[in-house]
Formats: C-alpha cells, structure tokens, sequence
C-alpha cells in the first residue's frame, strides 16, 4: 500500500506471499520486497523476479538506478554475505566480515561512482564495498574500538551534523547508543567516530534533519518501546535557566502539554483501577471463569562475541523487568556486564535430582527495560537455557524464552576453508535423507539456515571464535563428512550425530580418519594464545611489587629497573585491563587441550583420563616442545594416519 | 555532579583506608594507607615544613609525603581529638592509625606521636568525635569483639562489648538530643546502637556490616558485605551507600564506591541513582572535603591505583548544562516520566480488556483453543502456603519447610524465594524437570540465625509446556524462634538455666510464644506454663517455665539462646529493667578455662619479647664482629660469624612465627571472653545489662576470674 504526502492511499499491492514482509525497498517504479528467505522484485506493481534463498534475508537495497543506469537489487543474508542480484538470480556474492543487519548507500547516494555501499552487521562492524560490475571490492571496515558500544548495528542515516558541508554517517545501535560518525578523508578511508549518545533502549531507526529548529542539526531516533525522540547539537542551557534554585521556568506549552499528560495519566488510572478491581471480583467468584493474559512481547537476542567467544544475552520488554530467572540444564558461566546494575543472585542447584547446572535470579532496578548476560558455554555440553522474564506490570505474568546451547556453541560461519592444514575427517553413510542430515547440522552448529539449500548436495565451512580452528562440512543425502584440524571438534560431532541416529533408529557407518600431525598443528595454533596468556599473567603479577619497589625507591623512580621491568610498569594500566577482560581464559585453554588429549587417545582406543593430571603438571610449566612430547608419546610409533575400523552404531 | 580535577598519586592504595584531614587547621591532606605498610599524606597545598621521624619527603612528587608505620594498617582515621591549647593557632586534627595489635595517634602538624597504645583486640575501625554526655571527644577504636575510647592523654575512659568482630563504626545523633550514639557493625550481620555504655538497639542485617555512614538528620546508611546498600531513619529501614551533597538541596546523597570500580551516588531518600562515574579498578576510598581551599566541598574518589578523582556538587545553572550533556531537561524528565507512567497503565489495561475478550470468546466457544498468545488459568486459582516443621530424615536435617501449592489443575513451574539470610544468595529457586511438575512445590529452609525472616515468594503458574505464566506473589513471616519445635517426650532438662520474675500474667507470656514459635496450633496453657521444645538445628532441648506468680524460668544450655529470648520477651512485655540469675555450668567452665589460656599466652609473649631482645642484642654484636673481619681481610672469622648470624635469623623468624600463633590463638581466646560477656549481658535489660558488663569488664582487667563468674552468674559485681 502506498500513501500520498497527504495520507491518502495512492497505492495497493496484493502479493501473493505467504510470509511475512520484513524488508521493503522502492526505487522509481520498482518495489523490491523480502520475507525471511524470499525476494521479490515488482516492477509497475507486475511480479517481475523472483529468488528463493537458502539464507535469511535481513535487508534489501538497490544501487541508484538513475546513476548507473541498470538496476542492481542487493540482498543481505545471515551467512555473512550480500548477493547481488540480476533479475531471478544471483550476479555475484560478496563476503562480509559479520552478518549483515541493514544496508544503506554509502553517502546516500553510492559515493563518487554511485556503486558503494555501507553494510552494519550483528557483531558491531561497519563496513563499506564497492559493487562493481563484474566484481566487488572490500574498501573499509569498522570495528568498534575496546571501550565504545559493542552491539550489533540496526539502522544507519546520512546528515551534515558537524556543519562542515560533508555529510555525516548516524548510526543507531540496539544496546541503545546512537553515534556519529564523519568521513575525514574522502571515501576510501573508514570514517572517525565523533559523538556518542547512550541510551538504554535498542534504537530501531535513526534520521538527521532539522525537526524542531531550523538552525540546529538534530538526530530523530525511535527506540524498542516506542519512544521518538531528538538529538540536537544545540547547547542546552539557553533553554532551562533557572530563576531561582530548584524552581526550574517551563514554556507554556511544555506547561500545557505536561498538563494534558497528567489529567491523562490520571483518567487511565482511574479506569485502571476500576478493572482491576473487575479482575480481583473474578478471582475471587466461582463461577469458574478464566484469567487470560495476553503475552508480553520481549526482544531478545543471543549472540556470539567473537573477540571473547562468549554469548551475550540481551533481553528487553517494553515495561519495566521485575526479574528474570535463567535455568540451564547444561553447565554454563555468568559473567558480569558492566552495565548490568540488577541484583544477581545464585541458587543452588541439585544436578542429579532436577537436571538444574544453573538457577540465577536477575532482581532489577526500577526502570530497567533491557538486561544483559554474558554466557560462557563449553564446547560438547548441549542442552537448553531458559529465561523466565516477568515484567512489573499488573496482573503479574512472565514468560519463558528458551535458547539452544549447541554442541559446538563457540563456531561461527566462516567464508573460506583453508586447505593446507592437517585434516581429521569422518564420514558417515546411512540411509538419512537430505533433510535429516540438515537439522542435524542445525542442531550441532550455530548460524545454519532453516533450510537446506536447494542443490542436492551443500557445504559449510566454521571457524571456532576461540581457538580459529576450522570445520568443513559437506553433506548430501546418504552422507556427510566433515574434517577439522581439531580432533576434539570431531570427537563432539561423532557422539552427538551417533546418539541423534540412535533416537531415530538409523544405522550410521562411520569412518574416522586420524591424523596425527592435525594434533601437532592445534597445539602450535594454540601456543601463541596460550603464551601470550602466561606471560600477560606473569606480567600482571609482577606489577604490585614493581609498583612497590618503586615507591620504596622514591628518590630515584624507576630508573633502577631494567627495561622489560620498566615497561611492564609502564603499560600497567593496559595489562591489567587485558587479563580482566579475559577472565578464566587460560582455565578454558588448559580445558581444550586436556580434551584435545583425551580425544586424541579416544580415537585410539586408550583411556588416558588417569594421565590428565600429569598433563595438568605439563601446563602448568608450560613449555611447548615438553607438551608435544607428551602428546606424541606412546603414539611415535604410528606415525601413517591411522584409519578407525567404522562401527555401526548401535 | 561535575568533575573537578583528576590527579594521580602513582602509589597502590589499600581499599577502604582513605581520610580526609586538615592537620595544621587549615589545608586538607588526603591521606591513604599504601600497600607496604606507609601511609602517603598527599598535601598539595603547602610544602610541610620539617621531616624525619616517621615522615620521609619525596623527591619524585613533591607534595606527596610518606609515613612509615611497619605494622599493617587496618584502619584509618582523622579528626580533632586534641584539646584546645593555649595558643590561639588553629585546631589541628590528628591521625589515628590502627593496626592489627595497636593504635597510634599521630600529630602530623608537629611530626609527633601523641600516644601509642598496644591493642590486643586489635583496631578495625576508627572513628573520633564526641560520645554521648562526655566533654572531651574520642578516638573510638573497634576491634575483636570490643570497643574502646581513648581520648588525647592515651587514658580509656571507655569500653563495652558487642557479639563479633567489629567492621565499621559511625557517631551520629539519632534521637536528637544532641548527643552522638555509636552505631557499631559487626561480623554478626548486627547493627547496634550503642547510647554511652548501652545498647538502645539492635537491627539485624542479612551479611556482614562493612560500613556505616551518618546522613542528614537520624538517618544513616549502611553497607553489607554482600554489596547490599541502603539507608535507615532511626531503626527502620527506607530503603535499601557515603554521604555526600552533590545536588546543592541541602540533603546529602549517598555515595557508594564498588570494588568494581563503580561509584555511584543515590537519593538518601528513594536510592534511586542520580550520579554515576566509573574507574577502571577498585575505589579505594571516598572522602569529602573542600580539597581545593574554594570553600566548596568536593567529594574525593581514590582507586587502588592512586587514582584521584575530585567532583564537585553541580550548582544551579551548572546542573542545567549538565543536564543538556545528557539530553534531557526537566521538562523533558517530566514528560518522560508521564509517558511511561501511561504506556505501563495502557499495557494494564490491553490486559484487562484482552482477558475479558477471551473469557468471552471462550464461553461462546466452549473450548480453550480458540485463542493463541494468551497465557490461561482459572481465575479463582489461589496460592496456598503453609509453614510447618519438618523433623527430617536420615539423608536431611530437620527444617522449616513452606509447602506452595494451588487450588486447582493447574502446575507450578517454578518458585523463586527472595529472603535475605537464609540462602547463599538473596534468593532460592525451586525449578522441577518439566515431567515432575506437579501443584505443589515443598521448600525446606535452614534459617541460619534466631531472627524474623521475610519471605518474598513469586510462584510460576500455568499449565504443562505453557510459554507464558501468572506469576502469584506473596510475603510470608518466618518467626523468630521457627528452628524449635514442640516435644512430647520427656528429656532430661538441661543444666544452663536462668531465672527471673516477670509483673504479667502467664496469658501474655501464651501470647508471645504463639507469636515467635511455629506451633502447629495455637497453645492454651490454664496453670502453669512448662513447655520444652528441641532446637531443629542441635537437637537439644530449650524448656520454659513460667508459674502463676511471674516467676520465669528458662532451662537451656546455650546461653546465647538465653539471651535472645529474654530480649524479645522482654520487648514484646515492654519490659525495661530486668535482672536474672542465670548459671551455664559448660559455657562458664568453658570461660574459665579460656581465661587460664589467655593468661598462659599471655606469659608466653612476654617471654617472647624479651627473648627476641636478647637476639636483637647477639645480632648486634654479630655485625659488627663480622665487619670487623671483613675490614682485617679475615675471610675465615667473617664467613663464621655471618654464619651464625644466620643462624639467629632463622631463630628469629622461626620465633617470630610461633609469636604469630601465639597472638592469633590469644585474640580467638579473647574474643570468646569478649562474647561471653557480652551474652551475660544480653540475659539481663536496661540498668543492669551496664552493670554486668562494668562489672566483667573490671574483673577481667584485673584478672579476677572468680568475680568474673560470680557477676556472670548472678548479675551484680
């Protein structure tokens, strides 16, 4: 349906969907419509194109038409690329750096050639690429730097804010922050963060213009619970000068308006209390009647953070949150948010009578609308994480949110497989259709679309966002195989598809190709971070009695020390900053090579939990070459890949 | 609230040991305990003139001195304890400086010490100001189990007990009179409020009283261990962090500072947050004071890593801009407010409308599945909860339980508890695997301690694999006394007993245990009352006599039990003298022997001490023979003597180390005596509870252990 400048209907499509429309755009006479996994081009309100893709489409866009004289449609899809359209096809695909979640020419316009365009993703970046013709280039990304806003990004607009004649890029984000960003040096350089808005609603749109006074510049934003409000780069104080202390003069509009809202506010509690007292008679009847309450709509989002390879937890609702409560049958950590100001607290939890691992109540203060928990999962432990949100509102309800912890919770998608490093690979034949062998996937690994791509046969490749170890996936009906250079990784795929088989009754022949150098190459993966870990706590340690040597010596500072002492003092501040945003990492480390060897040994037959002490002993003086000994002791022997002979499943 | 000025000190600070002191009586001098055992006297306004003694000048910062005190600091005080001299300079405060074993009150004007005392209670807090009626003001020193007061001569005018280790201290005016009461915070979650030599109240907390800070007027905040923070008028609580003006409207906000690195401040009224800053480790103290000599006072934010942050109240036309800052106006705050007050009650109302538009919907249909995205119930499922005592089993210990069940069909999914104290955290989830949930949910609780406890329970409602819930609240009151039960058998009575005679009739006293126990029917008692319970949490009984003539007698053998009943009987009665015969035969043999052992540790340090004089003299003489060896070239002699210098070093410290035990042993020993005491106290109200304590306190100076039996028991010294 389309409306004129004066509110009239000008304009009404029936389309033959069955979805739900999530994205629309228009460009001249072309209407460009997207539901979760279908496009639609309408060309004169006619049915012109249509695509079906494998992936969630989160946003639809077209290059400007009228300055590249073709028209090219650009969809954004949750596996971390956009596609560029040509009528029912694809042209060409382009590679992001996150999932995409809005696309929005880059200056409003597509830049100097008028074939750039912005994209914002779930995990914060802000990137930019030109779409040539036959090929796009990346240009820019953005990365939130350590201390701005994380969240995901939702919404982007252009406007001249600084007044400089340069239009400035807005971007509205949904931990609530709006920033702006100006482009210094051209469009072939990533913009410069300016200003930043905190607020405390996820911001759903975001516009520059002049709204309530021509000469200032503002920023119109609407958040989550349906707040509209603007941002100006007017100076305040010329408004709300006061005359006297604590009396504070208001226009007489705002008195009026103020006014109205009152007598409103009151004539609601009137008829607000009059029903409840309606409500509480039927409570009390017993007539039998029913208390029906609608349910509450809650935003809430789980996402992986790549950089600490953590989920966050962010669930917000239009009222105020009383509490929530978080149940989990797998063993799962809380991690403080700083921002969180609610009141966690702990219960214990009986594993073996209830299944609990965690029971934790977030009491909040008043008025919080948003909560957010970090959440550490353990690669191999699965199950399912429960929220039961109850907001402050009358008559008293809540409702229960649940959230898959998947198997191999810490990988992400990933657009290339690299071929030279040492594979593990296990293939399983059966009689599985398609299908099956899809929501197993989907049940062992994040960011797996909902359906099955149309080919007869697919592959996806992952990356572990902790330790960059890649999955590579290649699946069709009657087999699938996967090869990782992590055998731990493998080791979890084998026990969770055997038992899924089992639930379903059908017999897998599984074949497991070990290689014994995959176990080498994890380790040196592993032994930058984990160095890099021991000496960052080595240097933290050292910092409290460098700190006091030097106070000791106050006549001659820290001249006396030596230059690696020096500068650990020196970067104090950074180091300490390192190892606290990083808590328990090294734990984690030392936990995935304790199952890397344990499923190194497993693939071979040996049970070696009696010598994971000894391993433990190895880690703790940590020493490389003294690790890969132990690794590869005891198996010198085999050096061939050696092939595991393939079990049925029972 | 503005910043004002950011300074860093370059020294780790210790958390909790900053003050504020203007020694000379005229600049202020930020003061901090250091890690190492100094304190760092940060003065940027006049260069002090003389050093030695304790005080080192540093070159690297030159407004930065530093005080040796080679103990560990515990706590940290300053204020005007000195008395008016004769000159007319301006009045200086001083700096009390407690550790583990002593305290030392410090004139940092003149670089001198005014005294020096050994504690062996230790100091953990300090606090200096003027104590009910007395002239002169004290430094006001707790320890383990006990409070002293020095005034400026060294001498101890003063000395009570409280039932743990002291945490925090605050003077403040409660009952406007314009005396100052001691509120003292103790490791035992209490708070007491100490009128001079007596307890005028006592509120339990949930955790360990960390802080205790005076507001305007009788309210005065509070912090627990458990990071909980609020504010009490008096001795009810209003809400529930230091006390600082930031709005210019004449009452004091509470600041709080987290070990996080959060400081935030508060309306002492509502708590809620009107000002936040972050640092990025630790806050090692707040302070105020006017830092910047603008006759303004700025509140002074210290982290652990010497960090100083200096803000400033915003005024008037300052707060506007600050007000800009951030986006909002007055006017815009109002309209904020309203509109959200409207959303909340228009979302009420979608509620109210929606469940009579499905009830409607559901009566002409007939069925329940005619509508999506409702959660239902019936509308008359009630909640019903009951309390009763559970004797356990061989695998439980015996425990209150609170069974939560509904009316109908209908299940509970989950049932949180918020009460603070019984649980680890401040509340309790019970969430059954979907297959056994059933309509009832049965909760054991183990109150740890004899006090009421206030159940805050939300029961999840609905049906089998609903998304969506009614949540029913409700408050139930635990008891006090909830831990005891009835028992019909008939046990041997215990042999702690106390006695005393009551002017009220046996009814009322029905009345109280009706209302402290948990009794699974009201009792009714004609004659006589003679009752005996057994402590769910011992075992053992606790019988209570009380005979048609007043005349109580309560048979138990723990006398801390003791006390406790008679002070709530004796607030419930209204009753405000009380004195008693009591005897406990094994707690009071128990005291004597911990007396014989304090007196033994006590023989036992002093030998200490003067054996580790003589080393000091051997190592004396061993230095110097050694350089004298070495001067003559004479490597042979020198590697001896060092050698055996070596060998003292080890006796030394390995003296050192039983010292160690020795003091730790003999502070346990005197904190059970400090707690005895102060339990012979709690037999006893009013007028003689003071007696009692005067009375132990003066036999235990002078070491006069059978007085101290004899006053325990019968209650006069």
């Amino acid at each position: 349906m389309g409306y004129t400048r004066k509110g009239k209907q000008f304009l009404g499509l029936e389309t033959n969907l069955t979805d739900d429309i999530h994205s629309i755009h228009v460009s001249g006479s072309n209407l460009l419509v997207c539901s979760s996994f279908i496009y639609n081009h309408f060309y004169d309100c006619e049915d012109t194109n249509y695509y079906l893709s494998g992936e969630e489409i989160t946003d639809v866009i077209s290059l400007p038409a009228e300055r590249i004289n073709s028209f090219v449609p650009v969809l954004a899809c949750r596996d971390r690329s956009l596609r560029v359209m040509k009528y029912s096809g694809v042209r060409y695909q382009v590679d992001v750096a996150g999932p995409p979640s809005t696309l929005h020419l880059f200056y409003g316009d597509g830049g100097s050639t008028a074939e750039y365009l912005l994209y914002g993703t779930t995990d914060a970046a802000i990137g930019c690429v030109a779409l040539g013709r036959n090929e796009p280039t990346d240009k820019w990304t953005v990365e939130p730097s350590r201390d701005s806003s994380r969240a995901g990004v939702v919404c982007m607009d252009h406007f001249d804010m600084t007044g400089d004649g340069v239009r400035d890029l807005i971007v509205g984000r949904d931990d609530g922050s709006v920033q702006i960003f100006s482009y210094d040096d051209g469009e072939e350089v990533a913009p410069t963060l300016r200003y930043t808005y905190a607020g405390s609603e996820t911001v759903t749109s975001v516009q520059g213009g002049h709204v309530s006074n021509s000469e200032y510049e503002e920023v119109l934003v609407t958040s989550y619970s349906g707040w509209l409000f603007g941002l100006s780069s007017e100076k305040r104080d010329r408004h709300a000068y006061e005359v006297e202390p604590g009396v504070i003069s208001l226009s007489a509009e705002a008195k009026q308006r103020i006014y109205n809202l009152r007598a409103e506010v009151e004539s609601l509690q009137e008829r607000v209390s009059r029903e409840r007292e309606r409500y509480h008679q039927t409570t009390q009847s017993s007539l039998g009647g029913i208390s029906a309450v609608p349910y509450i709509s809650v935003n809430d989002r789980m996402t992986l953070s790549k950089e600490d390879a953590s989920y966050l937890l962010t669930i917000e609702v239009q009222t105020p949150i009383d509490n929530v409560l978080l149940q989990s049958d797998v063993p799962v950590d809380l991690l403080d948010v700083e921002k969180n100001s609610a009141v966690v607290s702990y219960s214990t939890c009986d594993q073996s009578q209830t299944g609990n691992f965690l029971l934790a109540t977030y009491r909040c203060q008043a008025n919080t609308t948003r909560l957010e928990v970090k959440i550490r999962t353990i690669e191999g432990q699965y199950g399912r994480l429960q929220a039961y949100v109850t907001p402050r509102l009358q008559p008293k309800c809540c409702q229960v949110r649940q959230y898959q912890v998947k198997p191999l919770s810490l990988h992400m998608r990933a657009h290339r497989f690299d071929p030279n490093r040492p594979y593990n690979s296990l293939t399983l034949t059966g009689k599985f259709s398609y299908a099956e062998v899809h929501a197993w996937l989907a049940f062992c690994l994040p960011e797996v679309p909902e359906r099955p791509p149309s080919a007869d046969s697919a592959t996806l490749s992952f990356v572990s966002t902790f330790l960059d170890t890649m999955l590579h996936v290649n699946y069709r009906q009657g087999q699938v195989e996967f090869k990782s250079d992590n055998i731990s990784t493998i080791s979890i795929i084998k026990d969770v598809l055997t038992k899924e088989a089992t639930k379903k009754k059908i017999h897998l022949s599984i074949n497991c190709d070990v290689n014994e150098g995959s176990v080498v190459h994890t380790l040196q993966l592993l032994h930058p971070k984990l160095d890099a870990q021991l000496q960052l706590a080595k240097k933290v340690a050292l910092i409290g009695p460098l700190t006091e040597l030097v106070a000791h010596e106050h006549d001659s500072g820290a001249a006396f020390l030596t230059p690696e002492y020096r500068a650990i003092l020196q970067q104090a501040a950074q180091l300490q900053e390192q190892s606290s945003r990083q808590p328990a990492h090294l734990e984690r480390l030392y936990g995935m090579i304790t199952d890397l060897y344990i499923d190194k040994h497993k693939f071979q037959g040996v049970n070696v939990k009696s010598k994971v002490p000894q391993l433990l002993d190895i880690l703790y003086n940590y020493d490389l070459g003294k690790l890969l000994a132990f690794f590869t002791q005891g198996s010198r022997q085999t050096h061939t890949p050696t092939s595991a002979p393939s079990t049925p499943a029972e | 609230m503005l910043p004002l000025f950011t300074l860093k000190l370059n020294h780790k600070l210790v958390p909790g040991l900053v003050t504020l002191g203007v020694f000379d009586g005229t600049y202020p001098c930020l003061t901090a305990a250091t890690s190492g055992d100094k304190l760092l006297v940060h003065n940027p306004h006049e260069r002090s003139g003389e050093l030695g003694g304790r005080l080192q000048g540093s070159k690297v910062a030159s407004d930065v001195s530093i005080l040796n005190i080679n103990q560990q600091v515990t706590s940290l005080c300053c204020g005007r304890l000195k008395k008016a001299t004769a000159d007319a300079g301006p009045m200086g405060d001083v700096l009390c400086v407690g550790t583990p074993s002593s305290l030392q009150v410090y004139d940092v004007a003149n670089n001198a010490d005014l005294f020096y005392k050994e504690l062996p209670d230790g100091a953990n807090s300090l606090v200096v100001g003027k104590l009910g009626d007395r002239p002169d003001p004290l430094v006001l020193v707790g320890g383990n189990c006990a409070l002293q007061g020095f005034d400026a001569d060294g001498s101890d005018p003063y000395w009570n007990v409280t039932g743990d280790n002291i945490r925090s201290m605050a003077l403040i005016d409660l009952n406007q009179n314009g005396q100052n009461q001691l509120l003292v915070g103790s490791d035992d979650f209490d708070i007491r409020i100490f009128n001079d030599d007596d307890i005028s109240a006592e509120v339990t907390e949930t955790e360990a009283v960390t802080a205790l800070q005076p507001l305007a007027g009788t309210r005065f905040g509070y912090a627990l261990a458990n990071g909980t923070v609020g504010v009490y008028d008096r001795t009810s609580r209003w809400w529930r962090i230091k006390s600082f003006d930031i709005d210019n409207d004449g009452v004091p906000e509470l600041v709080t500072a987290w070990s996080n690195g959060k400081v935030d401040a508060r309306s002492d009224r509502t708590g809620e947050v009107v000002f936040k800053d972050n640092f990025n480790v630790s806050v090692a103290g707040l302070t105020v004071g006017d830092y910047r000599l603008d006759g303004k006072d700025s509140l002074i934010c210290c982290s652990v890593d010497g960090e100083v942050r200096g803000f400033s109240p915003s005024s008037g036309s300052q707060r506007a801009a600050s007000q800009a800052t951030d986006g909002s106006t007055i006017e815009q705050q109002t309209i904020h407010e309203l509109s959200q007050r409207r959303q909340t009650l228009l979302l009420e109302l979608r509620n109210y409308e929606e469940n009579s538009r499905v009830d409607e919907a559901i009566r002409s249909s007939g069925s329940r599945q005619t509508v999506e995205n409702v959660g239902i119930i019936p509308a008359n499922t009630q909640l019903q909860t009951g309390l009763s005592v559970n004797m356990g089993s061989s695998t439980v210990p015996p425990h209150v339980e609170i069974t939560l069940a509904t009316s109908n069909d209908t299940i509970m999914r989950a049932a949180l508890i918020f009460a603070e104290g019984i649980f680890q955290g401040e509340s309790h989830v019970v969430h059954p695997p979907s297959a056994m949930c059933s309509n009832a949910i049965r909760v054991p609780l183990f109150p740890p301690k004899d006090v009421t406890y206030d159940l805050h329970i939300k029961a999840l409602v609905g049906y089998v694999n609903s998304e969506h819930y009614h949540v029913f609240e409700l408050t139930r009151q635990l008891p006090r006394f909830a831990m005891y039960a009835l028992s019909t058998e008939q046990v041997q009575p215990p042999e702690g007993f106390v006695t005393f005679k009551l002017n009220e009739r046996v009814q009322r006293m029905v009345m109280w245990l009706n209302q402290s126990f948990l009794l699974l029917e009201e009792l009714a008692v004609p004659g006589d009352l003679d009752i005996t319970m057994t402590s769910l949490r011992t075992c053992r009984p606790l019988q209570l006599q009380m005979k048609q003539s007043g005349q109580v007698t309560i048979r138990v053998d723990d006398m801390e039990l003791a006390g406790d009943i008679i002070q709530t009987l004796t607030s419930f009665l209204k009753v405000e003298d009380l004195q008693c015969e009591a005897d406990f035969p094994a707690e009071l043999e128990q005291l004597e022997k911990t007396l014989s052992r304090v007196l033994e540790y006590q023989s036992v340090r002093e030998r200490l001490t003067a054996e580790m004089a003589d080393y000091s003299g051997i190592i004396r003489s061993l230095v110097v023979r050694a350089e004298d060896a070495r001067l003559l070239a004479d490597m042979k002699s020198m590697k001896r003597w060092y050698m055996e210098l070596f060998d003292v070093n080890r006796d030394l410290i390995s003296d050192y180390k039983i010292r160690c035990n020795n003091h730790e042993e003999l502070m346990a020993c005197l904190k059970q005596v400090n707690q005895t005491i102060q339990k012979a106290g709690k037999l006893r109200v009013g007028k003689p509870k003071a007696a009692v304590i005067a009375g132990c306190r003066a036999a235990f100076k002078n070491s006069n252990i059978p007085s101290l039996l004899k006053t325990i028991r019968s209650g006069e010294p």
